[in-house]
């Protein structure tokens, strides 16, 4: 019915009027529809954004008085403060080691799981749920799990003759708990995208290789893998990004510690900001526009790195 | 023999399933049996799996010390609030730049886009200081504002919207609704499914966020269950065994909504991947 008359009224006068005259009217409630939206992005997004430069180069404590201009006074003490050194390495340290062992195990599951049947749905079901659970759950969890004295794994291990590991309490291998701890959470995410682009790989490809007798490994590294490689980069660099901010798991597992060995720079920039007197905005700022310029450069690299390469 | 060897074959696979499966579920597992221990359960050695007695103690003591109700009404109000109105906003703003005509909306729509990129710590500081400024800190409309849209839910619904029928709306002009109304009653009710993913997303999120609500909320009664457990943890304010019963708490909701709402959890990611 609605094509009738868009028709009818085509060669009266051309259609392109008849949308022209609707459209000083649907402009205004098109501005009308985006205007709720656009508002809250402006005043929460964009303004703290500029303003985060501004503040990076004043001195500027919590209380907001005796607000003072520093120049680059923040970002000096930026590049002199050696825990900014430390926790810059602590968060590259659990970029580097997380994002390809989430991505490893969803990848390696995908060979078993990536297929539609009902069994298959149900694993994929149960590999998601830590993803859906608080880091602070998790966290929790885990702590105890770990926990020297308390703890089961720390137990069974003794009983096997491995004796007294404090996982979270050790200097060396707190981070690379936190990491294991991630991945565990973070895995059934990847697994899910990696399935759905999996399942895109047209079937067709599979039939003809096993026509010319390849096996299950042959099949994943050559069709499987260039078919889902546009995901699996979009995977690295999303889990990249989001390694690089990294704050919830140290929050709650370790505070930092031991030793600030698993403080990230998201932590550092909330505890001198935020946590420790004399709540200083102004370095928090300068910290965290360092943190900025490092994600988007990597961002940038990652990006022509990988996702070029897979064109 | 060959179907012998063919289950041989599938052993691998099938051994390394069972053994993450077991991994992932165990850590829950424990979580639940042990909110249901004693004190004495709970720090006993060597350590026990299962309770050796059943009790409601710890959930008893969580609600009496802790502010549990508050939190998990702040929460609540929070993950809620930030879902309905968010879902409103970012699906009026991507049915806007999907379906109609306006000056600027190439422009706008990829600047919405950039915001995608800013990470939260960036604009972390200024932001605390606005809503300190507009005296919203440690107020739910504080917590609630600055989430209610977002550019991933208008870029997922300005999809969604995209490929609808053109025919849809000009039905709806030609009996004369007002665009709001073709957006309420005609479309709408065409995209429940996106709807409902996106509304699943921002509450999953929303419910979970640690740093986010840290901030802004100062009063233990208006701290969500995940910031307010996790300060009280990091304080070492609060014993083993109500620790559990809390993050059991704390976990619940989710939990259950993700059993009966399953396919919309994992389609807002699905979308997600596509974004590049």
């Amino acid at each position: 019915m609605n094509e009738n008359i868009s028709r009818e009224k085509a060669p009266g006068g051309a259609p392109a009027t008849i949308k022209k005259k609707y459209r000083p009217q649907q402009q205004k409630s098109a501005y009308l529809f985006i205007l709720p939206s656009m508002l809250i992005l402006t005043v929460f997004v964009f303004v703290p954004l500029f303003a985060s430069f501004i503040i990076s180069l004043l001195d500027m404590n919590i209380f907001m008085q005796d607000v003072s201009f520093a120049g680059f006074k923040n970002f000096a003490r930026v590049f002199q403060d050696d825990r900014v050194r430390g926790a810059t390495w602590n968060t590259f340290y659990f970029a580097i080691l997380e994002v390809p062992l989430q991505i490893g195990i969803a990848l390696l599951l995908s060979i078993y799981v990536a297929k539609n049947n009902r069994y298959t749905r149900a694993l994929r079901s149960i590999y998601y749920l830590p993803f859906v659970c608080s880091m602070t759950a998790v966290g929790i969890v885990w702590s105890m799990l770990l926990d020297p004295n308390l703890g089961i794994l720390p137990y069974l291990l003794r009983c096997i003759g491995i004796e007294s590991i404090s996982f979270l309490k050790d200097p060396d291998l707190a981070m690379p708990t936190v990491i294991v701890v991630s991945a565990w959470k973070g895995f059934g995410y990847t697994l899910t995208l990696i399935t759905a682009a999996v399942l895109n790989v047209p079937s067709s490809l599979y039939e003809a290789a096993e026509m010319d007798g390849a096996n299950t490994w042959q099949k994943f590294t050559h069709i499987t893998i260039p078919g889902i490689w546009p995901t699996v980069s979009f995977c690295i660099v999303t889990t990249t990004i989001s390694a690089l901010q990294m704050f919830d798991q140290a929050y709650v597992m370790t505070q930092g510690g031991p030793l600030n060995r698993t403080e990230t720079l998201v932590q550092y920039i909330y505890d001198r900001g935020f946590q420790t007197a004399p709540y200083d905005l102004g370095y928090a700022s300068a910290i965290s526009v360092y943190l900025f310029a490092i994600i988007a450069i990597i961002t940038f690299v990652l990006r022509k790195f990988i996702l070029e390469r897979g064109e | 023999m060959r179907g012998w060897k063919k289950t041989l074959r599938r052993l691998p696979g099938f051994l390394l399933t069972f053994c993450i499966i077991i991994i992932v579920l165990a850590p829950f597992l424990w979580l639940f049996v042990s909110s249901f221990k004693t004190d004495s359960d709970v720090i006993s050695y060597p350590p026990r799996f299962f309770p050796t007695e059943w009790t409601f103690a710890q959930y008893k003591y969580v609600a009496s010390s802790i502010p549990i109700f508050s939190m998990t009404k702040t929460t609540v109000i929070f993950a809620g609030g930030v879902t309905i109105l968010s879902v409103l906003f970012d699906s009026m703003a991507g049915y806007a730049f999907a379906r109609m005509n306006f000056k600027g909306s190439g422009l706008l729509f990829s600047i919405i886009l950039l915001t995608m990129m800013v990470p939260f710590q960036i604009i972390m500081t200024p932001l605390y200081i606005e809503v300190y400024k507009l005296k919203l800190l440690d107020t739910y409309l504080g917590l609630i504002l600055p989430r209610a849209t977002s550019a991933f839910g208008i870029y997922m619904m300005k999809s969604f919207f995209q490929g609808l029928p053109k025919s849809i709306e000009e039905s709806g002009r030609i009996d004369g609704m007002s665009e709001f109304r073709i957006f309420r009653s005609l479309m709408l009710p065409l995209c429940k499914p996106a709807l409902a993913s996106l509304a699943i997303f921002h509450f999953m999120n929303n419910w979970n966020d640690l740093l986010y609500p840290l901030m802004l909320t100062s009063s233990s009664s208006m701290r969500t269950l995940s910031a307010g457990l996790a300060v009280l943890v990091g304080n070492k304010v609060i014993k083993y065994g109500p620790t559990l019963a809390a993050a059991m708490i704390s976990l619940a909701p989710l939990l259950i909504l993700y059993i009966f709402c399953q396919k919309y959890f994992v389609e807002g990611i699905a979308t997600e991947g596509v974004k590049e």
